[in-house]
């Protein structure tokens, strides 16, 4: 079976910074593949890439099998890789419907060209994350576990057949942490391939099927959970993951 | 929308229509001056109100709409039609070559970069011997207030029902999520740059038209007057004054800032620029969302006088 | 060739004055945050007020200057802490149009003052010369010159070396660390603001000694001293200085081999040009 993203020598520099080295890795469809590693690793970066928000100084990207590594990101978005960001963006002045209705309207083959039919589409994302009952909310209203919620409905509103989310569950207590890991779950059933970034390493293992570990920019693992964690490099670079979570 | 509201805008339609046969000639022309005005609000409106790029120099639209009924009447002998097609495919010319350039930039950016261009178009326009350098070209006269009227009535009809169709559009959403957040809407799948031009581009088109109409209105033009910077002050304060944003926000603003403006400049001549002014300083401090909020707070019960002081008290350091 | 370089000498010594009008759009941009559009409106009052000193009163238009400074810093501090105060927080685009119309007022009331009569500053010795070679150089565009010179090579120590200009760069850059050093931020600004305008009446003071002047000059003015300040980036005068000059000479060489009715299309070009190709600036930052 061929990998629905493949990523290949992808490096990225800033004006000095490397900010991700030559990481090479593949993502089969249906996966959920974990992505952990500590603070300025070079996590967001290398999901930038993906998404189209930023482009690789070298190496390629490829979704399902298209080369997509100059294509701008709304175009990327079309072809199906959808993203929640890590520093929110919601848009202010719209409703939480209509903030997930954006998505419907623009996502993947371009969306919906009715308004009303977005809109439905919407409710049923939100309904999806469990934020059914704050529809009609301006959305900087919402608190800061609700917006993680509204960010993820907007990414599935878009009909993704890759989600990539940059750490959902930061700042969550255990049982939204447990709720948005339902929900992963659920969208994998649904057929959407999702790259996880996170911090929370109890989470992430038991949802991963695979892991990747970014240090300084570089993949220095990628295997399943339980031999990533008890590997002696990774164990040494994410030393302080013992005493998060 | 309730069935007042219907009924309100219903009698609106109805005063508006028939005026010119039971108004006086000024009255009229002062309505004409109003709807085109509105107009230009409106267009103003779709690239600053919705998209959320704020031009300075939409008034380049409307002399280019200007000169091309003259130049199309007085130096080539066509049809009224046919100049204001010409002003049109001179406006969506400007669009298309500069506004991707100019579009590129953000926020304040933006707005001086248009502003620059209102300048050398102005500057322009001045130096060119088919325009009628800085004399000016003189239209064949046509008294019919009443066609006038009848055009700038349609076209600003024409402008809100563009508005509205916004609001509930693909097309319109993508320029909201473009205002609220153009890299979140770049994510999300929509084509920034094509929209944003295509904003850019209806407003234009609009603006073109209301100069156009204008200009074979009054029969006389030259550059100052058809590149006027002193335009966008007027459009820019209608729509913000009413409410940017909103689909009929533009039109009450420019009615309204339009009839006190004259009647200031019937007790005291000239007065209508610092007016103006003043208005926006005014505006801009005490009620920056314009008229349409006034109104949205009178109906949800919470407009009082602190609201005024709110808006301040947000804002200042 | 000696017209060439007559005009290039033109083109320079109008450009020291021009960086001195823009010196102040930079400072109050670059610190405050704030983009003037009434900036113009502001040159152009400094110009009356030396006209008026000259006029009234006869005093010399360079030994009128810091008269002329006074009075506009107390104009400044006054439009700063009493309006522009009220909006500091809000979006960019709200005090864009404040100061549009703060630029419509000052022009109406200057026309509604002084009429729209076009003035000059023509002190006794406006007709000297002086010969440099194959270069005729008016007396007074060479005083102007050298004022504006000393003026932005003076901001540029007052920035990097005194106490009040690196509180002002302080608080340009962290608000919050500024208040926890004990500077008030509303007094702070007012005065950065006020020195902004004080530069720019300066500049209106000198250029009412080479030009002419009436109501209605200011809308040129501002438009070029964007040009001159995103040319030269907003974090450093002599860049300022060096975006005066180009557009000075480029004003120069525009009338002698186009036309004069075409300088301000070179001028207001130029700002596009500047702002469609980089408009983070070309010698320093605008962002």
């Amino acid at each position: 079976m061929s990998a629905l993203l493949e990523v290949r020598h992808v490096t990225r520099r800033f004006a000095g910074l490397v900010a991700v080295h030559d990481v090479s890795f593949a993502l089969a469809p249906g996966e959920i593949l974990g992505l952990i590693g500590p603070n300025g690793a070079g996590k967001t970066t290398l999901i930038s890439l993906i998404s189209g928000t930023l482009e690789p100084s070298e190496g390629e990207v490829l979704f399902d099998g298209q080369a997509i590594t100059r294509l701008p990101a709304f175009r990327r978005a079309r072809l199906g890789i959808g993203r929640t960001f890590q520093i929110m963006r919601p848009f202010p002045g719209l409703s939480v419907l209509d903030n997930v209705a954006i998505g419907a309207l623009f996502g993947h083959r371009g969306g919906q060209a009715q308004l009303a039919r977005a809109r439905a589409q919407a409710r049923a994302c939100l309904d999806f994350v469990g934020l059914g009952g704050f529809a009609d909310q301006r959305a900087d209203e919402l608190g800061g576990p609700g917006r993680k919620r509204l960010e993820l409905a907007k990414a599935l509103a878009m009909k993704p057949r890759l989600l990539l989310c940059d750490e959902v569950m930061a700042g969550l207590n255990h049982v939204e942490i447990e709720e948005v890991i339902a929900v992963i779950r659920k969208v994998r059933q649904q057929g959407i391939s999702v790259l996880v970034i996170e911090h929370v390493i109890k989470a992430i293992r038991s949802l991963s099927d695979r892991l990747l570990v970014l240090h300084h920019g570089e993949l220095i693992a990628d295997g399943t959970p339980e031999k990533v964690l008890a590997d002696a490099t990774v164990v040494q670079a994410y030393l302080g993951a013992r005493r998060a979570r | 929308m309730k069935a007042w509201q219907w009924i309100a805008m219903a009698i609106a339609l109805a005063v508006l229509a028939s005026l010119p046969w039971w108004g006086s000639d000024v009255t009229v022309q002062f309505a004409i001056n109003a709807l085109l005005l509105a107009v230009l609000a409106q267009g103003w409106n779709i690239i600053g109100g919705y998209t959320g790029y704020a031009s300075f120099g939409n008034s380049v639209f409307y002399g280019l709409g200007s000169y091309g009924v003259a130049i199309a009447m007085v130096q080539w002998h066509l049809p009224f039609a046919v100049g204001l097609l010409f002003g049109v495919a001179l406006a969506v010319a400007f669009a298309l070559l500069l506004g991707v350039p100019v579009l590129r930039l953000r926020g304040h950016y933006f707005a001086i970069a248009t502003l620059a261009l209102a300048g050398v178009m102005a500057a322009i326009v001045s130096n060119i011997p088919l325009a009628g350098q800085n004399i000016g070209l003189v239209l064949p006269p046509l008294n019919d207030d009443r066609l006038f009227y009848g055009l700038a009535l349609g076209l600003m009809l024409v402008s809100t029902a563009v508005v509205w169709w916004l609001t509930r559009s693909r097309f319109g959403f993508g320029l909201i999520a473009i205002r609220e957040n153009e890299d979140g809407a770049a994510v999300m799948g929509v084509n920034t740059t094509l929209y944003k031009v295509l904003a850019f581009t209806l407003s234009g088109v609009l603006s073109s038209l209301a100069g156009g109409i204008h200009a074979y209105w009054i029969t006389f033009l030259d550059p100052e007057s058809a590149f006027d910077i002193g335009l966008n002050v007027k459009m820019i304060i209608m729509a913000v004054f009413g409410g940017a944003g909103t689909v009929l926000g533009p039109v009450i603003g420019a009615f309204t800032l339009s009839a006190i403006s004259e009647w200031l400049s019937s007790e005291v001549t000239s007065i209508a620029t610092l007016f103006f002014g003043v208005v926006i300083i005014a505006a801009v401090v005490l009620m920056p969302h314009g008229l349409m909020d006034l109104a949205r707070r009178a109906r949800l019960g919470t407009l009082t006088w602190r609201y005024l002081g709110e808006n301040v008290r947000a804002n200042k350091l | 060739m000696d017209l060439l370089a007559q005009v290039l000498a033109n083109g320079i010594l109008l450009g020291g004055l021009y960086a001195v009008m823009a010196l102040g759009l930079a400072l109050v941009w670059g610190v405050l945050n704030i983009v003037n559009l009434a900036h113009g409106s502001f040159i152009m009052l400094g110009a009356y007020c030396s006209w008026h000193l000259f006029h009234y009163l006869h005093v010399d238009p360079f030994l009128g200057l810091p008269i002329t400074a006074v009075v506009m810093f107390a104009l400044g501090y006054g439009v700063q802490r009493g309006l522009l105060n009220l909006i500091v927080r809000a979006p960019m685009f709200n005090t864009l149009l404040l100061t549009f119309g703060l630029d419509v007022v000052l022009t109406y009331l200057a026309q509604l003052a002084f009429s729209a009569d076009f003035r000059a500053i023509n002190p006794g010795y406006a007709g000297s010369q002086v010969h440099w070679g194959p270069m005729v150089l008016p007396l007074v565009r060479l005083g102007a010159f050298a004022v504006a010179l000393a003026l932005t090579v003076g901001m540029w120590l007052f920035l990097l070396h005194t106490r009040l200009g690196r509180a002002i760069r302080a608080t340009a850059q962290n608000l919050v660390a500024a208040r926890l050093h004990g500077v008030e931020p509303r007094h702070l600004y007012a005065l950065t603001f006020a020195i902004g305008i004080a530069l720019a009446g300066t500049a209106g003071g000198l250029y009412g000694t080479v030009s002419q002047i009436n109501p209605y000059i200011g809308a040129s003015l501002t438009l070029k001293s964007f040009a001159i300040a995103i040319i030269g980036g907003l974090d450093n005068p002599l860049g300022v200085l060096v975006g005066g000059l180009f557009l000075g000479v480029v004003e120069a060489l525009t009338t002698l081999y186009v036309g004069p009715t075409f300088v301000d299309v070179a001028s207001f070009g130029i700002l596009a040009l500047v702002l469609i190709v980089r408009p983070t600036g070309l010698l320093g930052r605008t962002t």
